[in-house]
């Protein structure tokens, strides 16, 4: 049953001399729901950036769905079926919520290079970005500027215009980074929701440590330039590696 | 929702009443004899310079990419037509189609290296190509007749004053609604998240380099009619069409009427040449004071009104109606 959807083949990387990661090896499975630990500076998002293709590793493969996406620019990338949600709100502030959702279900159905059409003349594109923004819960606000939303809610239509692009595997980057404690378990609910709804691979950084065991699968912890540990909530959280290097503090 | 068509309707009303005038403008100016022909000069200008600063704005409202080469296209356009006509023997109808053409390869060429930039150095890239073609027309006096420009360019007996300037609205409208209609498309779309966040933009799977450089093409194809309508109004295209300083001027128009709307450069580009024009009526002499009028103008929108002319006539509306 579980087949890789993505994997990580001896993944190195290095700033200006500064080792980030030294062959990096893993791979995540086909519909999994699972989580990216690590302290500070382990580098997390380095690792999303990566897989993305924002960055060029210096070494190494990213398989996704069996091909080598290594040396891919990000929008093409993006074609084959992954998408991310950014760690700081990503969106594009001067739009209304519902052209947020809507440019990234034209992107994905390939009808950018319509020039003299209106954009808003497709009711069945309306009808999707209606149908994605009930999903993250802002369909009361669609004609509102994006850049208006409160913070919570614009990292809800991140995740929204990511959705739009339906994707085999998301990225989320600390989806619930910054919001009240409230919206923090709202969204972790929105999260596991869409993620039984949907059929979609997530994987998500987080620090919140109630959370990561609270609905992933599996975790992976990274730590001093690879990865130290992966496998179930339960046994992470009684690893002793982990405990010493990492949870040590907090737990 | 209702609001929303009764704001739209607002506008079509407005736009038809404007439109309407400005053609019956010619048949009231007539009445002034040299006076009245001289302003119906000044209004084709007028239209002519409000097409250029509606192209730019593709770029730089639309795009969010500021440009300071744009009047090489607009160059580009003029010399297509002004050679055609009187070299080749063209028709100006033919020679109009051109012009476009040859302008927007002209941006395809320019444009394949400046995308590759971002901000201020794609805007001093396209401030060095604009420059590098000023020079090529300045110099090659056997083609271009270098700094003479190009002179004598044939008029069609039926385009007297009123009738060149109805050919000009015509066109402008045509510019107009292809221009609002490539705004509001999926394309205009993609301009637009190109604009608000690149980075996103790639993480949607745009293509940012590629549909900036279309943007790029498609600003400079309508530059580059402007151009030939500027060197057929004038009869002569001269070097200076490509120069620098000619770029700034649909970037102040933009800045003034304001760069998040259609029609707001064009209105920006309106009001500049009119002012520019009053004082030189009152005296020729106070043209020397344009550079400190077009300032003070430039700092009280700054200032005052960020979203230019169109953005304060919103806010007032908007007051209006609470």
């Amino acid at each position: 049953m579980a087949t890789p959807i993505l994997s990580i083949e001896d993944l190195s990387k290095s700033f200006e001399g500064n080792q980030i990661f030294s062959s990096v090896s893993f791979s995540v499975d086909e519909g999994e729901l699972s989580a990216i630990i690590g302290p500070n500076g382990a580098g997390k998002t380095t690792l999303f950036n990566l897989i993305t293709g924002a960055l060029v590793p210096d070494k190494g493969k990213i398989i996704f769905q069996g091909r080598n996406i290594v040396g891919m620019e990000p929008f093409d990338i993006v074609r084959l079926g992954m998408a991310r949600a950014f760690q700081r709100t990503n969106i594009f502030p001067r739009m209304t919520v519902f052209e947020n959702i809507v440019i990234a279900i034209i992107t994905r159905l390939k009808g950018n290079l319509r020039f003299l059409k209106p954009w808003n003349s497709s009711k069945k594109i309306e009808r999707q970005a209606f149908e994605i923004l009930q999903s993250v819960g802002l369909a009361d606000k669609a004609d509102q500027q994006s850049g208006t939303l409160a913070h919570g809610n614009q990292k809800r239509l991140d995740i929204g215009v990511a959705l739009a692009l339906e994707p085999k595997l998301l990225l989320l980057d600390e989806p619930v980074a910054g919001m009240s404690p409230d919206e923090r378990w709202e969204t972790v609910e929105l999260i596991k929701e869409l993620w039984n709804k949907m059929n979609i691979t997530m994987v998500f950084i987080e620090h919140d440590m109630d959370i990561v065991f609270g609905i992933s699968q599996k975790v992976r912890v990274l730590c001093y330039k690879s990865l130290l540990a992966q496998g179930p909530p339960s046994e992470i959280s009684a690893n002793k590696q982990v405990i010493e290097a990492y949870l040590g503090e907090e737990v | 929702m209702d609001h929303m068509t009764s704001s739209s309707r607002t506008q079509w009303i407005t736009g038809i009443s404007v439109v309407v005038v400005l053609f019956v403008l010619p048949v009231f100016l007539n009445e002034f004899g040299r006076t009245g022909e001289y302003w119906i000069w000044v209004s084709t200008e007028m239209i002519i310079m409000a097409l250029f600063a509606m192209s730019l704005n593709l770029i730089l409202g639309f795009g969010g990419m500021v440009s300071f080469g744009h009047a090489a296209f607009f160059g580009v356009g003029a010399y297509t037509v002004a050679l055609l006509t009187k070299k080749a023997d063209f028709p100006l109808y033919l020679a109009l189609a051109v012009a476009p053409i040859t302008a927007a390869i002209a941006a395809a060429i320019v444009g394949w290296f400046c995308v590759r930039l971002l901000g201020l150095y794609f805007a001093i890239l396209t401030l060095a190509f604009g420059q590098l073609l000023y020079m090529i027309v300045f110099q090659w006096y056997t083609f271009t007749g270098g700094d003479d420009g190009i002179l004598g360019i044939p008029r069609p007996d039926i385009f007297g004053p009123t009738n060149f300037y109805w050919f000009c609205l015509v066109l402008f409208l045509l510019c107009f609604f292809v221009m609002r209609m490539i705004v509001s498309s999926s394309f205009g779309l993609s301009i637009k998240t190109t604009r608000e966040n690149l980075e996103r933009a790639k993480f949607i799977g745009i293509n940012v380099k590629r549909y900036q450089l279309l943007n790029f093409v498609i600003a400079g194809a309508f530059a580059g009619l402007a151009g030939g309508m500027l060197a057929e109004l004038n009869r002569f295209a001269q070097p200076d069409f490509l120069h620098w300083s000619e770029s700034a001027e649909p970037i102040l128009a933009s800045l003034v009427g304001g760069m998040y709307s259609l029609a707001g450069p064009a209105i920006g580009s309106t009001v500049l040449i009119f002012l520019k024009i009053f004082l030189q009526q009152i005296h020729p002499s106070m043209v020397e004071l344009w550079a400190i009028v077009l300032g003070a103008a430039i700092l009280v929108v700054v200032l005052f009104a960020p979203s230019g002319l169109v953005g304060l006539y919103q806010n007032i509306c908007k007051k209006f109606q609470s």
